[in-house]
């Protein structure tokens, strides 16, 4: 199998592009997206964006894809924020309910078109063969956008992911913190649509982020480790489905590739980092066994 | 320290009531603490002490009368008060060592881009040496027991060099070492001049650390030294009808 050869290819090329800049994006917003247990949130926005991106379909046909998708994406990062703080358990019901109806509407307008099938599928998974360069750069544009973000906010993000009322505690606008948080989470999502669709963009947050926390204990390690699996998963994906498409006659669907070979790196990571756990645990047995003892704990 | 400091109360409560919402938590509540001295805040289960310390850090409103923290706003002073969280409530899992947590404690000082200069990674040695756990400083936060997570988050707010210190129920479930360790440090607080509040079950903690105390049952059942206070008719008021299921409990039998 080549993992250069097909790039040859205007079109596989500029699908790499994509799929590694996604990949890196995803894999540092997922570690966000996991340390704060944020599934739910890439869940409620893959429900709602996928209207967005319909709306725009039909408005502004391929162009109009991104903004419908940024509208939805950023409303429901909104209603995200505040529902989360009002803390109501009966209103998970009725947000399930929205957001369900929500990919409906996606759905019953998708129906409209004579093209039924071939249009959901787009829009639900992608199709990242037919990438164009201005989509490239809508996404190049997500990326540094969030990831400069990330950067700037990455005191008060840590802090509050670890200990939110110390957070609060300590001055740091926690409300306004997730709602830029859920925005970024959103934005990837956005980001992700031509490419990989609303459905398989969660796999892009949450895979790479768990492999290298799998893999690793320090945050410094975990985020660049993420991006390059993310990366990877891209590439080798593409590659993958390049040959079993061309020359095994067998017609893989890119996304669909790229996130089992996310989830394939995923058990090799977690492999490895059971391993390394066995190690670190024999050395500290060897070398310090004192530090395994653990102090009395007073009994109530 | 100046002299008109150190005479400043740190913590001023004027006939104040905190409530969340429409539901009053706590209603009347009276008291100073000055500088250099520590409460405690002694009361059952869902007595309001937690959210007198939220209303305190100012997360929690004043709906009638008033707290006054370092001669201002609950606020306003926030910079110059630290919490210490309970190390339960933390995701043990937290890929974070423990001189990260620590170093949490200068991040006002150090803002979100500058890098931590030499004078904050001193003050994170010397507060994890202060609670006697410098050797464990590249650990990771969620291998260590309980009581040392609650040592590291006491060092984190150490190494915000506060004046008024907030522990809520810092004593829970935590092994006699690390309570040794939280209650030394404690001290060398004060003596610096630091004001301590501490929520707690443990009326021989208030003994041993507090020189006054604040009884609390959504009302106050006492504000004062702590002989004075800890009387077993007011524990009795304060417990309310829980008195007697108390008289199991290690803790109260010692004070009947």
């Amino acid at each position: 199998m080549s993992l250069i050869e097909p790039f040859h290819l205007p079109f596989m090329a500029r699908a790499l592009v994509e799929l590694v800049i996604l990949g890196m994006l995803a894999g540092t917003v997922g570690v966000l997206v996991l340390l704060r247990r944020l599934a739910f949130v890439s869940d409620a926005l893959t429900h709602t964006v996928f209207p967005g991106v319909v709306i725009g379909y039909m408005l502004g046909d391929e162009d109009g894809v991104f903004w419908g998708a940024l509208v939805a994406g950023a409303l429901t990062a909104v209603l995200l924020t505040v529902l989360a703080h009002r803390r109501r358990v009966s209103e998970d019901a009725a947000l399930a309910m929205v957001l369900t109806t929500l990919f409906a509407v996606g759905v019953v307008l998708v129906s409209r078109r004579t093209a039924f099938t071939s249009d959901l599928t787009q829009f639900l998974f992608g199709r990242v063969l037919t990438v164009t360069q201005e989509q490239l750069v809508q996404t190049a544009v997500v990326t540094v956008l969030v990831a400069g973000l990330l950067a700037v906010l990455r005191r008060p993000l840590m802090m509050r992911t670890f200990d939110p009322e110390g957070a609060a505690a300590a001055g740091i606008r926690v409300g306004l913190l997730d709602l830029v948080m859920n925005v970024a989470v959103a934005l990837v999502v956005v980001a992700a649509v031509q490419a990989v669709g609303t459905i398989l963009v969660i796999a892009l947050l949450i895979v790479p982020a768990a492999a290298a926390r799998a893999l690793s204990d320090r945050l410094v390690v975990i985020v660049p480790v993420a991006c390059v699996i993310g990366a990877l998963g891209g590439w080798l994906g593409l590659a993958v489905s390049y040959e079993a498409s061309v020359y095994h006659g067998l017609r893989l669907a890119s996304g669909g590739t790229v996130v089992l070979v996310l989830v394939v790196l995923y058990g090799l990571a977690a492999l490895a980092g059971a391993v390394r756990k066995r190690v670190a645990l024999g050395r500290v047995r060897l070398t310090a066994p004192e530090l395994e003892t653990p102090e009395l704990e007073m009994t109530r | 320290m100046t002299q008109q400091q150190s005479r400043t109360a740190a913590l001023v409560l004027d006939k104040a009531s905190v409530a969340y919402g429409h539901i009053p938590v706590l209603e009347e509540l009276d008291g100073t603490v000055a500088s250099g001295e520590a409460v405690a805040l002694i009361g059952p289960n869902g007595a309001g002490k937690s959210t007198l310390i939220k209303a305190i850090l100012g997360l929690v409103p004043v709906v009638r009368g008033r707290i006054e923290v370092l001669g201002t706003t609950p606020a306003q002073a926030r910079r110059d008060v630290a919490y210490v969280p309970q190390a339960d409530t933390l995701d043990p899992d937290f890929p974070v060592s423990v001189e990260q947590v620590v170093m949490m404690g200068r991040y006002r000082k150090i803002g979100w881009l500058r890098r931590p200069s030499a004078a904050d990674r001193t003050a994170v040695a010397q507060a994890l040496e202060q609670v006697g756990l410098s050797e464990r400083a590249r650990h990771r936060f969620g291998t260590l027991s309980g009581g040392q997570r609650q040592r590291v988050l006491l060092a984190r707010a150490i190494a915000a060099q506060p004046r008024l210190l907030l522990l809520d129920e810092p004593f829970n479930g935590v092994d006699a070492v690390s309570q040794h360790a939280l209650l030394d440090a404690i001290a060398v607080l004060k003596r610096q001049g630091a004001a301590v509040v501490v929520s707690t079950h443990d009326l021989s903690i208030a003994h041993l650390a507090c020189d006054e105390v604040c009884l609390l049952n959504h009302h106050q059942f006492g504000f004062g030294p702590t002989e004075a206070v800890l009387t077993p008719e007011r524990l009795r008021a304060t417990y309310g009808g829980h008195a007697l299921e108390l008289r199991g409990d290690r803790v109260i039998v010692t004070q009947t």
